[in-house]
Parts: structure tokens; C-alpha cells; sequence
């Protein structure tokens, strides 16, 4: 063993650069998975964080029928006395908080906007109290106040705000149909603008008192949906079984969603975007294992001649193969070592820092809930499976032409040039 | 006692079918210094090939010591090569990225002698072939003849019963050449070891003790002296 050890440790210094280039090409594919999977956990880790905070909260309570039609907003299908449901939570330690949501034509002025003008907006009406108990708008406003009940105040996202040149004090009217299809209007000042780190609730955020709504769209103290924010590690399937029975109990037919089904869109294209990810780190891999491969295919057949010696000499077949095996996971050892470090050095960088992709954000969806910063997040078992597959990969790709190679016959590898 | 009984051995190029060996039939006693002569194309090779157990036959037998090599499975074959037999190439066949030393010894390791045994024999063999001082240096700053040197210490480090060389001063200098000969003669006359070399070369086939001519695949000559 000592001889097959000194054997490779001496091959893998007799052509240096050949192994440092390879050695590079597998610390460059390790680096990039590790970069590669840091961001992509970074990304979805936020983008949850963001979906649960800003846009879809832990789990939401619906009627049946609501949940069905939840893209058209049918105001009459909302849920009775909405508050005795959030008391009955509170009482088990659940904060949820109502919400209507409606869709509108939003009128401008040219008093404050320059030009007149309308566009389609989805409005949502929140309870100022509860809903910062939910959700985390208070902490994301950047100009102006939050609007307070009884009035008719809005918020607006910043980048809504800013593509129809909005600011704080100015007054838009919306127009929408109230429960049971009457038309109302309602005139809203702009007292607040806040930037959300979700990308798509920046986008079109308009949100009003849940009272002041109330009163315009005679809701009768109903609302359309009620937040709920569960902890963070908390296990939501489980926590969402509980509630479906305690609504049960009091008798109320309710649809919980989880956050995940609100968010199908974004579950469906993290997926997909996961399975790309995948394809692409197994091509990076590729590229490595040819790259070893190569390295070692060149190795082997230039000391075919070496090769039938060792036969000739006696040594057995498993322990010459043993030899190039410990030599490719030497240069798998040093790929892996140098892949790590500069895995982690990239890292340390994108996880602290991050890379700014706000000019990317700003205008295109890419279905991320995050808005400019895209940062990684350290995953040891990535590193650890990084170290091992590197070095695991270079013995793989070796065993394939060392074993060709001792299926010659000895006279042919002695007469080998 | 090396007993080869009307070996065959033919070579498929293709359709092709080329008979390097055509029914050889020798007897070689312990402790012989033999050269297998003849043309090239004879069959010098070959025959080496078969005694040293590397390749395989299509008729007839070849017998070690009572030990039917010819009939033995690949494991077997390994085995008995690592235990018995030495082997001297033309080109030396040495491991670049090893000593002079490393070279040598990994015979030994392979045979699983303690270290200590190993570093006494392999001084031991270095110093009898003239490589004492030598033994840090990798084959790439030795000439060819102290390369050919290391070659005949590393097969006669494990006491071999037969060490058998392939044309072994054919890339040699005439005057380097005759330094190797009169080394493996001593060695042959020191350790009794048999010592088997195929040659076309005149100068070479003059120091052999038994010289046996080989002409397309069959003895036609076999003198002792």
C-alpha cells in the first residue's frame, strides 16, 4: 500500500500542470455548484420569506366558494363576523388578521399627475393593527405614515408609485362595485409609500382601511380573507389541520390554504427552475469528469509500457488499478480542496453582500419573490457533498480506462509506444 | 529445470494467420546462462514471452520446475511471476518518477518483505551492480547502462529462479553493452540464478554459455560451449 501511495503521490507530481489544470477544472465545477446551490437556496429561502410576509402569510382562511373563483374576488362570498374567528385564534396563540380584496379602475388627475388618466388596480383593505401583526409592511415604509382606520388613506408600493410618477399627497378616486353589484367611488389620498422586498406586491400594492372599505363596499363586517402567521419553523400542514378543526367545531365551513398553494405559480416555477439549475450543475460536472477523464486516459495509455512492467513483475491487476485510482483522487483531493475554499471564499461574499440585481428585478418578472439583492445562504451538506463527489468523480472516471488498459495482454503493453 | 515440449504459437493479423512458434522443444537446466539467437522475426520474443508466463500458447507445454506454467490461469500465472521470475527489458522499463532505489525495492514490496529486510537487499543488490551512491536518482539522470543496471538489480533483488532479458543491450552502447553481459555473468555465477536472453547480436550470443538459434518459429541450432 505504501508503494502504490508513493506510486501516485509521484505521478500526480510528475506532470504538474497537467494535474493542476485538472485538478482547476474540477475545483471550478465545484465551486460553481456550491455558488450555484448557495444562491438558489438563498433566493428561495428569501423568496418564501417574502411570500409569507408580504404576500401570502403563513395560510389563509377563505370561504369554499371564494377559494374556487379567488381570481375574480366575488365580494359575496366572504366570511362572516371575521373578528370572532381571529379571537377564537388568539386564543390559541394564532395572530391572523382580515383582509378584503377588490379589484378597481384607479382614476388619476392631472392635478397631480399631469395628465389625467385610469387603470385596473387590485386594492387590498387591511385592518392597520392586525395586519402588522402578519404581515411586515410598517417596517417597509419609506415615505409618508400608514393609514389610519376610519380614513381615506392608502400606501402604495414604491415601484407602482413610481411608474405612474405617484407621491405622497396625492389623491386618487376608486372606482369598483360594492357587495350585491352596486358602483361606488371612492377618493383616496396617498399617505404612504413602502418598499417591499417582494417584487410582485411592489409592483401593484394599494392598500386602504379595512373600514373605510367596509363602509363603501357594504361588507357588513365581513371580509374576503383572513391571515395567519405561524411560525417560521413551524410545521404548516400540521398547524392547518388544527384550525380546519377548530373551525369545524364552531361550525364554520372555511377553506385553510397553506402558503405554498396560494403561491402555486412560484412553487411550480422554483421547481422547474430547481430542475434547470440541476441540468446545469450536471453539466458543469460533466465538463469536469472529461476533463479528468481526459487527464487520465492520456496518463494511462503514456505508461501502458509502465503498466505491463508492474504485470510482468507480478503485481496483481486490482492493485495497479488501486495505483491510478489513489492518483486520480489525489487530483480529485486537490480539486475539491481548492473547489471548497473558493466555494466558501465566493460565498462568504454572497451570503454577507449579495449581488445586486435590482436593475433586473425593476422590470423583469423572474418569478423570485426578491426584489434586488439576490443573496446565497451556507449549506455544510453542500460543501461536504462538493468535497466527497469531487474526489468520488475522479476515481470514477478513472476505474473506466485503467480497466481497458489491463484488459491488454502483457507482450502488447511491453511493445507499446 | 525449464522443460518446453513442442510449443506452438500463432499470431492473427486479420485473416491473417502468422506461426511464430512452430513446435519448440528445449530443456534448460538450473542456473544456465542462455541466449536465444536468430533473426528478427524468429521467435526470440515469443519463446521469452512463454517461459516468463506473459503469454499464452496454443500447443504444446512449457514446465517449471515440475510447475505446468503453460496450463495455469491468469491469477496463478502472476503469482509464480512474482515469485520466481526476473525479467530485463530492452528499453530498461523503468518507473521515471521513481529512485534508482524505489525502482527496485517495490519488487519487494509487492512480495510483502518486511521494510527493513527490504532496504538491507536493495542497498545490498545496488552496491553488487555498481549503483552504490546512486540509489536517490531517478532513471532521467542515469545512462543507459546504469538505467539497463537498476533493470538487473530490480530482477535479481528477489532471488529469482530465472531472470530472462529481452534483447537487454540492444539500445546499449558495444562497450556498454559488454559491461551489462559481464554483469549478468557474474550475477549467473554468483547466485546460480538462470538467466535466459534473446539477442542478434553477435558480440551478445559470444558470452553465452548455451547459445540456441531460432529461425521462423523453430530451433535449428542449439550448442553448448
Amino acid at each position: 500500500m505504501k508503494f502504490i501511495i508513493t506510486l501516485a503521490f509521484k505521478n500526480l507530481t510528475r506532470y504538474k500542470r497537467r494535474t493542476l489544470i485538472t485538478a482547476f477544472a474540477i475545483a471550478v465545477g465545484l465551486m460553481m455548484f456550491i455558488i450555484v446551490d448557495s444562491v438558489l437556496i438563498g433566493v428561495e429561502s428569501e423568496s418564501m420569506r417574502n411570500l409569507r410576509w408580504y404576500e401570502t402569510s403563513s395560510a389563509r382562511i377563505m370561504h369554499e366558494e371564494y377559494w374556487e373563483d379567488r381570481l375574480l374576488m366575488p365580494l359575496d362570498m366572504s366570511i362572516d363576523d371575521p373578528y370572532a374567528i381571529i379571537d377564537m385564534l388568539d386564543k390559541e396563540g394564532i395572530t391572523a388578521a382580515p383582509r378584503i380584496n377588490f379589484s378597481a379602475d384607479m382614476i388619476l388627475y392631472s392635478d397631480d399627475f399631469g395628465e389625467d388618466g385610469n387603470m385596473p388596480v387590485q386594492v387590498t383593505a387591511i385592518d392597520p393593527e392586525l395586519d402588522n401583526t402578519v404581515f411586515r409592511f410598517k417596517e417597509t415604509l419609506v415615505e409618508g405614515t400608514f393609514p389610519e382606520p376610519g380614513t381615506n388613506q392608502m400606501v402604495m408600493g414604491s415601484w407602482f408609485a413610481e411608474d405612474i410618477g405617484a407621491e405622497v399627497g396625492y389623491w386618487v378616486t376608486l372606482v369598483t362595485r360594492g357587495n350585491g353589484g352596486f358602483y361606488e367611488a371612492m377618493d383616496m389620498e396617498i399617505v404612504g409609500i413602502v418598499n417591499c422586498p417582494n417584487p410582485n406586491v411592489n409592483r401593484t400594492l394599494l392598500m386602504v382601511p379595512i373600514d373605510t372599505v367596509d363602509e363603501y363596499l357594504a361588507m357588513e363586517g365581513n371580509a374576503t380573507e383572513i391571515n395567519i402567521a405561524l411560525p417560521e419553523d413551524s410545521d404548516i400542514a400540521t398547524e392547518v389541520e388544527q384550525i380546519k378543526n377548530l373551525l369545524e367545531e364552531r361550525g364554520r365551513s372555511l377553506h385553510v390554504a397553506t402558503w405554498d398553494e396560494l403561491a402555486q405559480d412560484y412553487v411550480a416555477l422554483a421547481e422547474a427552475k430547481r430542475g434547470g439549475t440541476g441540468m446545469i450543475l450536471f453539466l458543469v460536472f460533466i465538463i469536469a469528469a472529461v476533463g479528468i477523464s481526459n487527464t487520465m486516459l492520456m496518463a494511462i495509455y503514456e505508461r501502458i509500457r509502465e503498466l505491463g512492467m508492474m504485470r510482468a513483475l507480478g503485481m496483481k491487476d486490482r492493485s495497479i488499478q488501486l495505483a491510478f485510482m489513489v492518483e486520480a483522487a489525489g487530483i480529485g483531493l486537490i480539486g475539491s480542496i481548492v473547489g471548497v475554499a473558493l466555494g466558501v471564499a465566493i460565498n462568504f461574499y454572497m451570503v454577507n453582500v449579495g449581488v445586486d440585481l435590482g436593475f433586473l428585478m425593476r422590470d423583469m418578472d423572474m418569478g423570485y419573490r426578491i426584489q434586488s439583492i439576490m443573496r446565497g445562504a451556507w449549506s455544510p451538506s453542500t460543501l461536504v457533498t462538493a468535497f466527497f463527489f469531487g474526489t468520488f468523480l475522479s476515481m470514477l472516471v478513472a476505474y473506466i480506462p485503467t480497466r481497458r488498459a489491463l484488459k491488454m495482454d502483457i507482450p502488447s503493453c511491453l511493445r507499446h509506444q | 529445470m525449464i522443460r518446453i515440449q513442442d510449443v506452438v504459437r500463432n499470431y492473427h493479423a486479420g485473416e491473417t494467420v502468422v506461426k511464430a512458434l512452430k513446435g519448440v522443444s528445449l530443456e534448460i537446466t538450473d542456473g544456465e546462462f542462455l541466449s536465444i539467437a536468430g533473426p528478427s522475426g524468429s521467435g526470440k520474443t515469443t519463446l521469452l514471452n512463454l517461459i516468463g508466463c506473459i503469454d499464452a500458447l496454443d500447443g504444446g507445454e512449457i514446465v517449471i520446475d515440475e510447475t505446468p506454467v503453460s496450463k495455469m490461469d491468469k491469477k496463478a500465472k502472476t503469482e509464480f511471476r512474482r515469485n520466481n521470475l526476473g525479467f530485463v527489458f530492452q528499453t530498461y522499463n523503468l518507473i521515471p518518477v521513481l529512485t534508482a532505489y524505489e525502482n527496485v525495492s517495490f519488487v519487494l514490496s509487492i512480495l510483502n518483505v518486511p521494510e527493513k529486510e527490504i532496504e538491507e537487499r536493495t542497498m545490498g543488490i545496488l552496491k553488487e551492480v555498481g549503483l552504490q551512491g546512486m540509489e536517490h536518482r531517478r532513471p532521467d539522470r542515469l545512462s543507459g547502462g546504469q538505467q539497463q543496471r537498476i533493470a538487473i538489480a530490480r530482477a535479481l533483488v528477489k532471488n529469482p529462479k530465472i531472470v530472462l532479458a529481452d534483447e537487454p543491450t540492444a539500445n546499449l552502447d558495444s562497450k556498454t553493452g559488454e559491461e551489462i553481459l559481464k554483469l549478468m555473468q557474474s550475477m549467473n555465477e554468483k547466485y546460480h540464478t538462470t538467466f535466459i536472453f534473446s539477442t542478434h547480436d553477435s558480440m551478445v550470443m559470444d558470452y553465452a554459455r548455451r547459445l540456441v538459434s531460432l529461425h521462423d518459429g523453430q530451433v535449428i541450432d542449439d550448442q553448448r560451449r
